[in-house]
């Protein structure tokens, strides 16, 4: 009895190497990033061992270049902060929207041709995102493939601006995380027991019911973690944003980006990245409590 | 409640189904007919695949017909989705929707019929109370045992006040104890509601001791309609007699037919009157096949009775005893008595006579 219970008590030390490197590479280099931004920002880059909050001041607030004194709210950091969570918000919805009926439509395929489309999903994932990127600015700028052929039809006289904009970041970033959303979709899906939904039109509930009140319901899980797939990277998105954003456009990843690049301030840097996490946590904390709250009365 | 006992609920006619096209089509039901009364507990009995489930796919209208007509009360709905149609289901795995508790599923129906919240709690407090589950509304499906499931399945499909309840093997799930229970509470529902119930089972005892009238399915076809008395005691078809009960086959040859009734010639000669099924007429001389039910023969003493026999063993079922013979000529005979204690069990090995009832003998179709 006392051999098994002895192996027992070191089986741990087999999943050590993986916590090690759990340990050192999730929570390591954000150690470093939250440290670096209670530094001051070296004159080349890098940062001098000095303690500061002028990294995390700077996040909100500015001061004016010839009196230090006077402090104003940094409206620049706050307006990408803000399109941000906007655009990330709004890619997550068209990812649901158009993932749900593509995610239905193979999950109700002939059980040998499912695998066909699921592969099909995955098919852009083959090509590195900054090409797939670069295709789509091909596709959307004034003198590409869209507004030539509209201008070639006569539906238009001069080139619709498309590229440089919300909408161009917007789309590009729909198209490179769709797949994201409709992958767990589908897995939700694909559990449903369709007698419930013949149980459903058996109780005169119509289409749309069906749809809202049975379908929708038991496949919250797959659209929880889509969306939580989709938020993420969205929210830190950095190729997207600078390919088809055009520099103008930025969004939080260019903005972090930008401080340890030309900015030369690590420490405002970083503290900008520990605010997108902290960000992204508070969004999945509401959101999986919003979701649970949701849980009807008795006969809601 | 009697006047309108014997006007249909249920008409279908010339009704086929098929699934697929061209070479790999299936035929599943062909020209059914078939009337069903208000307020009739009708069984469509077979063996899987026989069409039954798909009989009752497309009263409910989850299925279309590929051809004929499905009326109920009157109403042409052959076309229509199962959310036009005045029938609710209750299915063989209940399919309960998981996200709802125990109250939300008995007012689905009605919410989605959009009923006011009032008489929607009202008729869902009722139905608990029906079933006996009032304790458990709050209650999710799978928080409550298989059989409590069953019970909430009921409710569910009853609490909209449908014509006609289609009852889809819902008792297959259970264990034998809570399926007795389930078959008289059953019965129950359908004499305090008054609605039209069709039942789709393979279990042929469960057939005869619960309906009104049952159809026997085999093949996509009905073969015979009746009363479980009917169907049990007059056969029409060599199917209908084997599914139905332990039955004994005979080969015999027709002496003389006169109507409904006929005189045959039993292996040993003995001349004994059979009934013959409607639209059955053979003529003198004939090999037809009869029906016995091993129940309406009895042991008597060797050179009496009607058939010469030996026995072959005995096998003990507490209430009653079945006896294996061979007839004379090697054909086998299960006999059954019940066991009062009177007689003693025939060694196996000795000779024995069969005496038979007045009327054992049907003469089947095959």
């Amino acid at each position: 009895m006392a051999e098994p219970r002895e192996s027992h008590r070191w089986k741990w030390l087999l999943c050590a190497p993986a916590l090690t490197i759990l340990v050192l590479a999730a929570s390591g280099p954000l150690l470093i990033v939250l440290v670096y931004s209670f530094l001051t920002p070296g004159n080349m880059g890098g940062v001098i061992w000095e303690f500061s909050t002028e990294g995390w001041f700077r996040v909100f607030f500015r001061r004016d270049i010839f009196d230090p004194a006077d402090v104003s709210l940094n409206t620049a950091h706050l307006t990408i902060l803000w399109r941000s969570v906007w655009l990330s918000l709004q890619t997550t919805v068209i990812c649901a929207v158009l993932g749900f009926p593509t995610a239905w439509f193979i999950a109700t395929r002939p059980a040998n041709t499912r695998t066909v489309w699921l592969f099909l999903i995955t098919i852009p994932f083959w090509t590195n995102l900054l090409i797939r990127t670069f295709a789509i600015q091909e596709l959307i700028r004034n003198s590409g493939t869209i507004n030539t052929l509209l201008i070639w039809a006569g539906v238009i006289d001069a080139p619709i601006q498309m590229l440089f904009s919300e909408f161009a970041i917007l789309l590009g970033m729909a198209y490179v995380f769709l797949p994201l959303m409709v992958l767990p979709l589908y897995a939700a899906m694909d559990k449903l027991d369709f007698r419930l939904v013949e149980a459903g039109y058996d109780l005169y509930a119509s289409r749309l019911q069906v749809l809202r009140h049975v379908i929708l319901p038991l496949v919250k899980p797959g659209f929880i973690a889509g969306s939580i797939l989709v938020f993420i990277p969205s929210i830190g998105a950095y190729v997207t944003p600078r390919v088809l954003g055009g520099g103008r456009t930025l969004m939080l990843g260019n903005l972090i980006d930008l401080q340890f690049g030309q900015g030369r301030n690590w420490p405002l840097g970083a503290a900008l990245a520990i605010t997108l996490l902290v960000i992204v946590v508070a969004a999945l904390l509401f959101y999986l409590r919003t979701l649970n709250r949701e849980e009807g009365p008795r006969h809601g | 409640m009697k006047d309108t006992r014997n006007s249909p609920e249920i008409e279908i006619a010339g009704l086929s189904k098929v699934f697929g096209a061209g070479a790999s089509a299936f035929t599943a039901l062909s020209d059914i007919d078939l009337t069903i009364a208000q307020g009739e507990f009708f069984t469509l009995l077979g063996p899987s695949g026989c069409g039954k489930t798909t009989l009752l796919r497309v009263i409910a209208g989850f299925e279309q017909p590929s051809d004929g007509s499905l009326r109920i009360n009157a109403q042409e709905v052959a076309g229509k989705g199962p959310n036009a149609r005045p029938v609710n289901t209750v299915f063989q795995n209940y399919a309960l929707f998981p996200h709802m508790s125990v109250a939300q599923n008995i007012g689905f129906g009605l919410k989605m019929l959009g009923r006011a919240r009032s008489e929607i709690d009202a008729t869902v407090d009722e139905m608990l109370a029906l079933v006996q589950m009032a304790h458990l509304a709050d209650r999710k499906p799978a928080e409550i045992s298989g059989g409590q499931q069953q019970r909430v399945a009921l409710a569910r499909a009853l609490a909209p006040r449908p014509r006609v309840l289609l009852l889809d093997e819902p008792l297959s799930a259970l264990d034998l104890k809570l399926r007795k229970g389930m078959q008289s509470e059953l019965k129950r529902l359908q004499g305090e509601t008054g609605i039209t119930f069709v039942f789709v089972t393979h279990d042929q005892e469960e057939a005869l001791t619960m309906s009104d009238r049952i159809a026997v399915m085999s093949e996509g076809r009905i073969l015979q309609t009746g009363t479980p008395h009917e169907i049990y005691h007059r056969p029409r078809e060599r199917f209908v007699a084997d599914f139905i009960g332990d039955t004994n086959f005979l080969e015999v040859e027709v002496a003389e037919a006169d109507g409904a009734a006929a005189q045959v010639k039993l292996p040993g000669g003995a001349l004994h009157s059979a009934r013959l099924p409607g639209g059955l007429r053979p003529g003198a001389g004939a090999r037809v096949t009869v029906v016995i039910r091993p129940e309406q023969a009895q042991l008597v003493a060797p050179g009496q009775g009607v058939l010469a026999a030996t026995v072959e063993k005995s096998v003990f079922f507490g209430t009653d005893t079945h006896v294996h013979l061979h007839l004379e000529g090697g054909a086998p005979f299960i006999l059954r008595r019940q066991n009062t204690g009177a007689m003693p069990e025939p060694d196996p090995g000795s000779a024995v006579g069969l005496a038979l009832a007045e009327g054992a003998l049907q003469v089947v179709g095959d």
